[in-house]
This record gives structure tokens, sequence and C-alpha cells, in this order.
């Protein structure tokens, strides 16, 4: 019992690692980035191709993978979503096409990494890292779990507290419920914009690092399952609250392995979907989502 | 031509299936319903129709027309659940119930063959078949993209609250749109299965939504032309271009993402703009000699759109 309920706990870490860059540039710059997934599953490539030439010890290549998923969200940025921010009349149009945009950006580093791996799972076997296992109180425990949990975490309260106190994150947060008011409080958006999207670039390059570590080997299609996911996570939540994002990824992962652990593998993923189906029937706006976020 | 069609036929016939499930995603989002039902309706079709062919021995016809009413009942009872939502989050919610079909389906036992899906479900169609069903589609939806029925469509998507005003019943289009959409899945779906004579789950996923997508998006998603343009792009980019074969998905998703900054009409809507601004600008330098008085557009609309 306790050994799942630590399973539960280092999934829903990576998941808030991974579902925390998502929620962070959707409700505050209002970009759903559906390439998230794809900047996941490439950053953790980009670190395996580097780890076949160099043999790096982990938090090397944790850096390669942080390094890579914040260049591709940039570039994201630059790209698709900055251009179609600027040329759309009105939001919902913009919201259509960088939600579109972003499914186009997401299938080129997917084709490619499939191209390369013949669609095999990957992972950091020329890192020098080894996992040690050790025993607490009866509990299998392993180094990697332990830095799983603890980057989770720290990163999620982090984040949480920032956004909460810094005064980037007041403006972060004014450009989420008012963007043409923000600007005019001398807001600068697209460079703040700009800097959201690495971050939640970084933030999806360190989950992808993680998992694979944690895992030994994810495959390229493994970004697309995760970003569900992660929607399931911020719609449980709430948009716009990041206290709600911590919960969701727990309460995802701790029902996730509820499900495994009743022998019911091949129902895994209907919990994240029947839960996005179910939050949004009976409470549109999440756990501790406001009232009046718009729903359009 | 009988050989080029002989040795065609595979890309003839999923042209016509493949346009079948695009407009299936086009014809809510030509209202404003940004719904991806069509292809989980897509999936209950196709199983349907092998389900029924392969255990109760259904003729090919029944198969499908079961398979479409299927679908059309499904997705409308879906439309009536979450017609509360709009946008991203009626997306992702029809996206959750797309992909929902698929984990049914694997555990669906001996009914739906699990994991490995069934098979043997050969259907007695052919080109023409499809053609006729295409042909029968396509006119239906040229009837809603034309006339009254056209306009009341597109202030529909436009702008709900002022299309409510005149007196439309906005909420009764929606659940329209999402029950035609149903249908055409639903056709699209058991047509595809009975074609191939298989189905397994992992023919319903994520990638099929986005291709779905794709395919209105890059053609143009006004008008069913734009999901011709866009079937016909991309069900026969790979089999042109030898290059392209090799990196089809990159090849793909350049294209989407320029058509997503580039092209909000897609290749139809910049086609048909290009065509207006050429007019227009033909008009000008023939009828305006230096002493004409301007043109008065405001009269003219006023008499043209009662």
């Amino acid at each position: 019992m306790a050994q799942h309920i630590l399973n539960a706990v280092a999934l829903g870490s990576v998941y808030l690692v991974f579902a925390l860059g998502m929620a962070l540039a959707w409700s505050t710059i209002g970009i759903l980035n559906f390439a998230h997934g794809a900047t996941f599953m490439f950053s953790a490539f980009t670190a395996h191709v580097v780890t076949q030439h160099v043999a790096l010890p982990m938090p090397a290549v944790v850096l390669v993978a942080v390094a890579a998923g914040a260049l591709i969200a940039t570039l994201t940025q630059v790209l698709a979503f900055g251009p179609i921010m600027r040329r759309a009349t009105d939001h919902r149009s913009a919201e259509l096409r960088i939600l579109i945009g972003g499914i186009g950006v997401a299938a080129i580093p997917l084709a490619i990494a499939e191209r390369v791996t013949a669609s095999a799972p990957f992972g950091f076997r020329g890192s020098t890292y080894q996992a040690q296992v050790f025993e607490i109180a009866g509990l299998r425990m392993t180094t990697t779990v332990l830095v799983i949990v603890v980057a989770g975490i720290g990163i999620g309260v982090g984040v949480w507290r920032w956004l909460a106190t810094s005064r980037q994150g007041l403006a972060l947060r004014a450009i989420g419920v008012d963007s043409e008011t923000a600007s005019l409080m001398g807001v600068d958006r697209s460079t703040l914009a700009l800097g959201t999207m690495a971050t939640a670039g970084a933030l999806a390059g360190l989950a992808g690092a993680l998992l694979t570590f944690q895992l030994g080997a994810i495959a390229p299609a493994s970004g697309d399952q995760l970003l569900i996911k992660a929607f399931a996570i911020v719609v449980l939540g709430g948009l716009g609250s990041m206290g709600g994002v911590i919960v969701g990824a727990f309460v995802l992962a701790g029902a996730e392995t509820f499900v495994l652990a009743m022998n019911q593998g091949t129902w895994v993923d209907a919990v994240s979907f029947g839960l996005i189906f179910a939050v949004l029937l009976l409470r549109p706006q999440g756990l501790f989502g406001r009232k009046e976020v718009r729903r359009t | 031509m009988i050989d080029w069609y002989f040795s065609h036929i595979v890309l003839i016939q999923s042209t016509l299936t493949t346009l079948l499930l695009a407009l299936s995603v086009q014809v809510p989002l030509r209202a404003g319903v940004f719904s991806f039902a069509g292809v989980g309706c897509y999936g209950i079709g196709g199983y349907i129709a092998a389900i029924g062919m392969v255990h109760y021995g259904l003729s090919t016809a029944t198969a499908i027309l079961l398979a479409a009413v299927a679908g059309g009942v499904v997705a409308y009872a879906l439309g009536l659940l979450i017609q509360r939502l709009t946008g991203l989050y009626l997306a992702m919610a029809t996206v959750a119930f797309t992909l929902i079909i698929s984990v049914l389906v694997v555990n669906g036992g001996d009914l739906t063959g699990g994991a490995a899906g069934l098979f043997g479900a050969l259907g007695m169609l052919d080109t023409g078949h499809l053609l006729a069903v295409a042909a029968v589609v396509v006119a239906a939806l040229t009837f809603t993209e034309l006339g009254p029925l056209g306009r009341r469509v597109e202030a529909v998507r436009e702008d709900p609250e002022l299309a409510s005003a005149m007196g439309i019943n906005v909420a009764r289009y929606r659940r329209a749109t999402f029950a035609v959409s149903g249908v055409l899945g639903g056709l699209a779906g058991s047509m595809t299965v009975l074609l191939r004579s298989t189905v397994t789950p992992d023919d319903i996923n994520f990638h099929l939504v986005v291709l779905a997508l794709t395919i209105i998006i890059v053609g143009g998603s006004r008008s069913w032309i734009g999901a011709l343009v866009g079937t016909v792009i991309f069900v026969w980019m790979p089999e042109m271009l030898a290059f392209v074969g090799e990196w089809e998905d990159v090849v793909y998703g350049v294209l989407v993402a320029a058509a997503a900054v580039y092209l909000p009409g897609g290749v139809t809507g910049a086609v048909v703009d290009g065509y207006r601004t050429y007019r227009r600008k033909r008009r000008e330098t023939a009828d305006s000699p230096p002493d004409a008085p301007p043109p008065q557009p405001a009269a003219a609309a006023v008499g043209g759109d009662s």
C-alpha cells in the first residue's frame, strides 16, 4: 500500500512539472500549447542523442534537456504563436489558430524522433548515472524517485509562490485577466510571453528528463498522451490556479496508480479522459478556479 | 485511364472516405462548434459495422446504415450533454470522448475483439457506392452553405448573440451540427472498415483528430470544397512526391503551422480572397473615369441583403 502511494507521488511529481508549464502559459498569456508534449519528448530525445556521444552525469543530462525544452518553446513562440497573435483579429480566432499551429509544430519533432529511433523507446543509457536502491521503513526507494519528488514539489510550490508574490508574477497574472489594460499599465506583453514560453518549455524538458530517468526509456509518442493528461490536471485544478495544478497532478497520479493496482491496466487512460469529461460537465471552473473565468 | 484507375483504386477510395471524415469535423466548425465528436463516431461506426458483419451477419448496406444512425444518435446525445461548453473546452471534451471510445473497445471482450480488434468484415463496396454516398452528402451540405440557411449558419458562427437576437435558435443549430457530424463520422468509419475488412482500437487515436483538423485547416473551413481540396492534398501528396513520402509528417507539420499563421481561410479561402481582390481591382480600373461619381456600396448592400 505504502509502495503504491510512493509510486503515485513520484508519478504525480512528473505530471506536476509538466502540467505546470502548460498551465503557466495557458492561464497567463492565453496560449494552450499543443506542442508542449512534443517539447517534452524532444528535449528528452536531445539529451538521449547527446548521451550517446558523451557520457554525462545526471545533472548535466537534465540541464541539456531543460535547455533543449526552453529553446524549442522559444522557437515555437517566435515562429508560430507570436505571428498568430499579431495577425489575429479577435481572441476566439487567435485561440483556434494557436491550437492548430501547436498541433502543426508538434508533428515536426515527433516525426524527426520517430524517424531516427524507428519509433522505438529511447533512454539515457550513455549517462554515467546509476540509480541507488535503498530501503526506508520497508519502502523500496531509488535516488531517481527521491530527485523527482524533491524537484517536482519544490518547483511546484516555487512557481506557485512566485506567480502569487513576485512583481513579474503580478504582471503575468494581469495579462491573464485583461491583457489590454495590463499593457496600458506598462506590462511588456511580448517579452513576458517569450519568457513564459521559455520557462514552460524548460519545465517540459525537465519533466522529460526526469520521466526518462524514472522509466528507463520513453517512446516518441508518449508526448501526446501526457498532453491530454496535463489538460485533465489543469481542468481539474481550475485554470488560473497553480495550487489547483498541484492538487490535480497528485489526484490524477493517485487515481491512475489505484486503477493499475486493481489490475485494470487497460483502463488507465480512461481515467484522465473521464476526468476531463466529468469535471467539464459537473464543475467547469475546476476545483479551485474562479467562477468568473471566461469559458469561451 | 482504366489502368490508372485500378492502380490507384485504394487512394481513390480512401480519398472519398477521408473526405467524409473531414466533413464530420468541418460541419460543426462551420457553425462555430469546435467539436471532434465526428472522429469518435468514426470509431463507433467502424466498430458497429464490423460487429454487425462479423457477429450478426448483416448485409453491407444495413451495417453502414446502422453505423450512420448510431453515430448520429450518440453524437446528438453527447451534444445535449455538453452543450454548455464552448471553444477549447468543448474541443477537449470531444477529444476525450473520442479517446474514451478507443479505451472502451480495448475492454470490449469478444464483442469488439479487445486489443487485437475485429477481422473479416469485408463489405460489398465499390468506388461507385462511395461516390454515390459522397455525392449525396456533398449535395446536402451545399444546400446548407447557400441561401438563407447558409446565412443563418454563418450568423451562428460569427456572432451567436446577434443570431439569437434575430430569432435563430442557436442551441438547436449547434445540436443539429452534432447529429450531422455523428452521421458523417459513422458513414466514414463504417465504409473505411468494410473496405479494409479489419478494425483495431489503434485506428481511433489522437492522430486521426489531427488529420481531420489538418485537412480542413489547410484546405479551408468554410465550404465542402475546402475539405475536398485538403483531402486530395493529404491523401495524394505522399504518392505524388517521393521525397515527401520520406519526410511526410515533417511536411504536414510545417504545412499546418504555416496555414495557421498565414492562411486562416486555408487554400480555398486564399484563392477566393485573391479572386475577389482581382475582380475588385479590375472593376475599379474599368469603371472609374475621372469624373464618375463614387460608387455607393451602402445602398447596394441594403437592396441585396434582405
